[in-house]
């Protein structure tokens, strides 16, 4: 029997991305799930059925569910932060977009998002270090109290937030940059014309021509801040003081791969894809039917 | 059209595969090849002792393998052990000595060619044995060992009229003294100078401050200890100067930055800064980790054992053909440039008279860090660092912070 080359071509063609998905995705998805109801090390051939225990044990964990609040404080803080205040930015660079400095502003604003967490991380704690960091020279300087920052057990979770915020807002403003700039002219036009000052074409016709960019934004970016505020964490507090700026990810992190308790960061995985799930549902059945695609 | 036939397709597959397996199969050379997964890349002087031994041509070659911290390097140990490939050999952080036994399977040294073991471990002071000695396994080399010792900001200490003849046993009374006065004196009118002291914010010098005052953290039966009166006494004595405002508790990063640029006077922490501190801004000199007035001193030291992994018997006796070498006193000496302590009985010269004070607190005898048992025991260090922390930042009383602690790390090391 033979096969001809073009029959299997689709299979060639689709197959690499089919078996990535399957292999990257589903399979750690599946992976997990597993994991998560077992204990075993992964080295040992000692493996036992838990059920639902290492949900349990995580559930009852201090520290888990310090660094879930921690989690909802860093979301309720950072996502309308990053969808916010990247629109203003984006706002006042796109008002001077006839001006030779837009190219500069867009630029200067984007470069923290290009550096790399490892340096983004060292320059802030050098700014942050509550010995003689950049801030609190300044502070003495013109007479305020001097802040212990990240080793704060108050301002830790808010440092790691402006830390995370400024490494990453850059990326929604481009977003929101190329939103404005896809706004036919001739609307802006016709609302001068109208006699509608600059708020109201905001609201009026700007805003509703980019709800699929803003909702596009607002569902990435939960995401984002899920997945920046790790770096920033591992880099600046790791977790601390005493689990403080902790967040879910980074508590999965610890669980896996510095403590090899695979059942339990599994379980810690499970919740936070349930939860994500669930958010991302929420997020679609509330606010895609208010995206104008037209 | 081309077109290929099942049978042309089948062969493509199993040649495919049968050149997968045969590259994946263990090389088959005169010289047999040993990996070592380190914390050290090419530029540090553990290449170097890597080096030296290749350029000998034993028959063995060995590459050394940058693989991050000790944590980075254990978790990428799990992974390929997992995967039916553990490293030939490990540079593996003490603390993780009984994972490395009981989850790792690290080998005896023993086990691999006693003979050879014993000639080996001959090299080395028998007061440091026991520190690689897990379970009744000799589990590796003690291969890089430091310990605290105080470094003190010579212009800052001068400026502040202190005496610079530093006492050769230091306690907290004396070193707590001085930092009052220097703190007094320097205060808002020195540019450089903001802060005291810093006893370093983990769980290493907290040990350090429990054992000078008599207790444990784990005691010598494998018993939490925490709840000890002499465990609150040592704490509470730790904790006193980050309360009286002289020490601002920082990462161990930022308490370098700190004291290398002049911000900080006096600083506790790994010998190791031996190599770096007195050739700074600092101008650093050193003494030794202050003890507990009227307790006898216990200093605990931190690094790490050199080990085998290799399953295979070929890969584990060239394994030893290295461990000779880093034995003997020509490996000793290039190693002892990176400034850890010559845990060996060669002659081997200290970098410099900086490394005096650790020097004497090896010769006085020290400790392991702690290394946490149990299933959970990796999450040991970090619960009694929250805990530290917590002590520090006042979130708790000393008792209440070392009874936290003691109720929170009894569920894990003695699971």
């Amino acid at each position: 029997m033979r096969i001809s080359l073009r029959r299997l071509a689709p299979y060639f063609f689709v197959g690499p991305a089919v078996l990535s998905v399957a292999v990257f995705l589903y399979g750690p998805l599946i992976a997990s799930a597993v994991l998560s109801v077992l204990d075993w090390n992964l080295l040992s051939s000692d493996v036992s059925f838990v059920g639902t225990r290492n949900y349990a044990a995580m559930f009852s964990s201090v520290d888990f569910r310090l660094s879930a609040w921690n989690t909802l404080l860093y979301c309720a803080i950072l996502i309308p932060a990053q969808i916010v205040l990247p629109l203003l930015l984006a706002v006042m660079i796109h008002a001077v977009r006839r001006s030779p400095l837009q190219g500069f502003y867009r630029g200067s604003l984007f470069l923290p998002t290009i550096v790399a967490y490892s340096v983004a991380g060292v320059a802030w704690s050098w700014m942050l270090n509550p010995v003689n960091g950049l801030f609190n020279e300044l502070f003495g300087y013109f007479g305020f109290p001097k802040s212990r920052w990240h080793t704060d057990p108050d301002l830790a979770l808010l440092c790691v937030c402006l830390v995370t915020f400024w490494k990453t807002f850059g990326l929604n403003m481009l977003l929101w940059l190329a939103a404005l700039a896809n706004i036919p002219p001739e609307l802006r036009e016709a609302s001068q014309l109208d006699g509608a000052g600059p708020g109201r074409h905001f609201f009026t016709i700007s805003l509703p021509l980019m709800t699929p960019t803003a909702f596009f934004i607002s569902v990435t970016t939960l995401f984002h801040v899920l997945d920046d505020i790790v770096g920033v964490i591992d880099v600046l507090t790791h977790g601390g003081p005493a689990g403080r700026s902790s967040s879910l990810l980074y508590f999965l992190w610890q669980q896996g791969l510095q403590f090899f308790q695979f059942g339990q960061a599994s379980a810690v995985a499970v919740i936070i894809i349930v939860v994500v799930l669930v958010a991302t549902w929420l997020q679609f059945r509330l606010g895609e039917n208010k995206v104008h695609y037209g | 059209m081309f077109e290929i036939s099942r049978r042309q397709f089948m062969a493509g597959v199993a040649v495919s595969a049968g050149a997968g397996v045969m590259k994946s199969a263990p090389a088959r050379s005169a010289d047999a090849a040993v990996e070592v997964s380190s914390p050290w890349g090419a530029d540090k002087p553990f290449q170097k002792v890597v080096d030296a031994f290749n350029a000998k041509k034993l028959g063995v070659t060995v590459t050394n393998r940058f693989d991050g911290d000790y944590e980075s390097a254990i978790a990428k140990a799990v992974a390929s052990t997992a995967a039916g490939r553990p490293p030939a050999m490990m540079i593996t952080g003490w603390k993780f000595g009984y994972f490395a036994r009981r989850t790792l399977g690290v080998r005896d040294l023993r086990d691999i060619d006693p003979a050879r073991a014993g000639a080996i471990l001959a090299n080395f002071r028998p007061s440091v044995l026991p520190l690689v000695t897990i379970d009744g396994a000799v589990i590796g080399l003690p291969w890089a060992m430091s310990t605290p010792i105080t470094f003190i900001n010579s212009s800052l200490w001068r400026e502040a009229g202190l005496d610079p003849a530093l006492p050769e046993n230091p306690d907290t009374q004396w070193l707590y003294e001085n930092a009052r006065k220097l703190d007094a004196a320097l205060k808002g009118k020195h540019p450089t100078y903001r802060s005291a002291l810093a006893l370093s914010n983990n769980e290493w010098t907290s040990q350090s401050f429990i054992q000078n005052a008599g207790g444990y953290i784990i005691d010598p039966d494998g018993k939490l200890a925490l709840d000890s009166p002499e465990a609150v006494i040592g704490m509470t004595e730790y904790c006193a100067p980050a309360h009286e405002g002289l020490w601002i508790p920082v990462s161990g990063k930022e308490q370098d930055a700190s004291f290398e640029s002049g911000a900080l006077a006096i600083c506790t922490t790994s010998s190791t800064r031996a190599a770096t501190f007195p050739f700074g801004h600092a101008k650093a000199v050193t003494a030794k980790f202050p003890g507990l007035a009227g307790h006898p001193r216990r200093l605990n030291s931190g690094g790490n054992f050199l080990a085998v992994y290799a399953r295979n018997k070929e890969q584990a006796e060239a394994s030893l053909a290295f461990l000779e070498f880093c034995a003997s006193k020509e490996g000793q000496s290039i190693w002892a440039a990176v400034g850890y302590l010559n845990t060996s009985l060669h002659d081997v010269p200290l970098i410099n008279d900086f490394m005096k004070p650790a020097a004497a607190q090896l010769a006085d005898g020290l400790t392991a860090e702690t290394i946490w048992p149990g299933k959970r025991g990796l999450e040991g260090q970090e619960v009694w660092r929250k805990w530290v922390s917590r002590m520090l930042l006042k979130e708790v009383t000393v008792p209440d912070g070392l009874k936290g602690a003691h109720q929170e790390l009894d569920v894990l090391i003695s699971g």
